[in-house]
């Protein structure tokens, strides 16, 4: 709800607004990482506050590995995220008349970003799920983890629109190898979160 | 107490030649320079002193010493001042040289993050009320964040290059004159002899306060005699 | 031959100690009760011994003929029920223990948890959501899950919290049943409960 209200309140405000095509590709890039950032940072510490909270956390502690309940809620937050972008970037496309020159390297930005993001701040809600002041602290500790992989989103998507230099896809690239350290460095710490 | 009293006059010797004792470098607008000798020891210091802060916590996730945290959360403390010391030294630099307080080259950048990386260090250990998951949580991030730096240093420069074709501030290595390089050395000698005064200060606090609470704090405590299975 | 063993455990926790020096010996067809004030740290205690919370000091080793059981394997070997203890409402009973099988590694027998069920009398409500259930129901739902994989260990803290006295015998045979192969492990003010226990640390000394 958040992303879709955003969205369209960003919409109506810039449309009517000229902006440069030079400046377009950008600023687009820019907008669109900067819905889907903060959309998926109100929703994605839900999996591990919802267990808090319902006090089923403690039996799964007894249950499960502690890996497996970590990569059980990166696959949900996963999905969470593919189905925000599912949403989100084609109105987003469609509401902003956004031109897209090369639309292989803009999906692939948009789906290892999106990795990303799940990658980065799954084992962050772990975390907060256990604290105080849960919402605000979530946004506070995700987003320095995240601005490599925002910048680098950014950069990417903007690629894609104006087309040039597209060769190699390197930011596709550093978002995939972003995701992979992030799930290895989460898998490795997220036991000692867990465990107490 | 000498070492003490050998800082503040070293200090104070410094920041007294950084003024009149090397010249003032060219290239930059009037005395602008002589910045370079408080800004760039406050931020190396303020990276450094994260760096120590995460094998710190490496080391307390390792042994759950609570020394290692004590160290873990002063490099913290300190880092957050150097670097709060370092972002407006440098903004005032970049007002003097170059017209605006802020421009987002990749060295502003980068000293920015850190200084975001380090609030959310100590926002979140001021939201974990029970020691322990405090230590383990903030142990836990400060690693989380250092993983990320490298992708910065990639990162950075490549985006802020784009967006901003001015050159970096960064005069790292000009050819100093030997007058301005003995200064800023001397400089650099007398930021860290500070940095460790206050890092030693701060760790002892932390264990006077420690001695507050009853002696069983953590479980590593030190030689245990292996148990065997219960007697017959 | 699963033994437990807990050597010295002390808690404090913000400032304040809760117990200290506890120590004791476990073997199967052992019952020890664990009573106290509310407060003492009793559940504490407890989850200690689960694995839950880390002791302040001493250790807590379990193990299967004279081999220790690895920390992180503990909970294989231990069944727990107690009041802060959740199940997932949005499930069924059944799709409860389903998951808990799955995610605890071991195959999951539809018969072996109606029989389970049957036990603590839930056959009829098996294939409810569980936010349907009464809370007496939920419980028995809670006994049913530390029985399932059968472990040699068993934690109650107030296994009789909610339930009518048609429970309370539910839950005594329960302990009877397990006194004979495991160790039982019950922290509760309750006589009835507490009645079968060979022997019992206050924590209120």
């Amino acid at each position: 709800m958040f992303a879709v209200t955003t969205l369209v309140a960003v919409s109506f405000s810039i449309g009517s607004f000229r902006i440069g095509d030079a400046e377009k590709p950008f600023l687009y890039s820019v907008l669109l990482w900067i819905i889907l950032v903060f959309s998926a940072l109100s929703g994605l510490s839900r999996s591990f506050v919802k267990e808090e909270e319902a006090g089923t956390i403690d039996v799964l502690k007894l249950s499960a590995r502690p890996q497996a309940v970590f990569l059980g809620k990166l696959f949900f937050n996963l999905t969470l995220l593919g189905a925000l972008e599912l949403i989100i970037v084609p109105l987003f496309i469609l509401l902003m008349n956004y031109k897209i020159a090369s639309p292989g390297l803009f999906a692939a930005m948009i789906i290892s970003g999106g990795f990303g993001l799940g990658a980065g701040t799954t084992i962050v809600a772990a975390m907060i799920a256990q604290a105080s002041a849960r919402g605000a602290l979530f946004s506070v500790l995700s987003f320095p983890l995240l601005l490599p992989l925002m910048i680098t989103a950014i950069k990417g998507c903007e690629r894609a629109t104006d087309g040039m230099n597209t060769a190699g896809w390197p930011e596709v690239r550093i978002a995939v190898a972003y995701t992979i350290i992030m799930i290895i460095m989460s898998l490795f710490l997220f036991p000692l979160i867990w465990e107490e | 107490m000498i070492s003490k009293l050998l800082l503040t006059l070293w200090m104070t010797a410094m920041i007294v030649a950084a003024f009149l004792y090397a010249g003032a470098a060219t290239g930059f607008p009037g005395q602008t320079s002589r910045i370079l000798f408080f800004h760039v020891p406050q931020a190396w210091i303020a990276t450094l002193s994260f760096l120590l802060s995460m094998i710190a916590s490496c080391m307390y996730l390792a042994k759950r010493s609570v020394k290692a945290d004590h160290l873990a959360l002063s490099a913290a403390e300190l880092g957050l001042l150097f670097c709060i010391l370092a972002t407006a030294t440098g903004s005032i630099f970049a007002k003097a040289t170059w017209g605006s307080f802020w421009n987002w080259d990749p060295r502003e950048t980068s000293i920015v993050i850190l200084l975001m990386i380090y609030g959310a260090y100590f926002a979140l250990r001021s939201a974990v009320p029970d020691p322990e998951k405090r230590r383990v949580f903030a142990a836990v991030y400060s690693i989380l964040a250092f993983v990320t730096v490298p992708f910065l240093v990639f990162v950075v420069p490549r985006i802020t290059a784009s967006l901003h074709p001015e050159d970096t501030m960064n005069p790292a290595k000009p050819g100093m004159d030997p007058k301005t390089l003995k200064v800023f050395l001397g400089s650099l000698l007398a930021y860290t002899g500070l940095f460790v005064w206050m890092l030693r200060l701060k760790i002892r606090l932390l264990r006077v306060e420690g001695m507050r609470e009853p002696e069983f704090v953590d479980t590593a405590m030190g030689q245990e005699e292996k148990l065997g299975p219960p007697s017959e | 031959m699963y033994s437990l063993k807990v050597s010295k455990i002390c808690k404090h926790y913000a400032g304040t100690l809760l117990f200290k020096d506890i120590s004791f010996e476990l073997r199967p067809g052992e019952v020890l009760a664990i009573t106290g004030w509310n407060g003492s740290g009793k559940s504490t205690l407890l989850r200690i011994i689960a694995g839950l919370v880390r002791p302040s000091l001493g250790k807590v080793e379990m193990f299967m003929e004279d081999e220790p059981i690895p920390k992180e394997s503990r909970r294989k070997f231990l069944g727990m029920v107690a009041p802060a203890l959740a199940l997932y409402d949005e499930l069924t009973a059944l799709e409860n223990m389903e998951f808990f099988c799955k995610v605890r590694g071991i195959a999951y027998d539809r018969e072996n948890s109606l029989k389970i069920m049957e036990r603590v009398g839930l056959t009829e409500n098996a294939t409810k959501t569980c936010r349907k259930y009464s809370s007496g129901m939920k419980q028995r739902l809670k006994l049913v899950q530390a029985l399932l994989h059968n472990p040699p260990l068993l934690l109650l803290d107030e296994p009789g919290c909610n339930l009518d006295s048609n429970g309370m015998k539910i839950v005594e045979d329960i302990i009877l049943e397990h006194r004979q192969l495991g160790m039982t492990v019950i922290a509760s003010n309750e006589k009835r409960e507490v009645a079968y226990a060979d022997r019992a640390i206050n924590l209120s000394e």
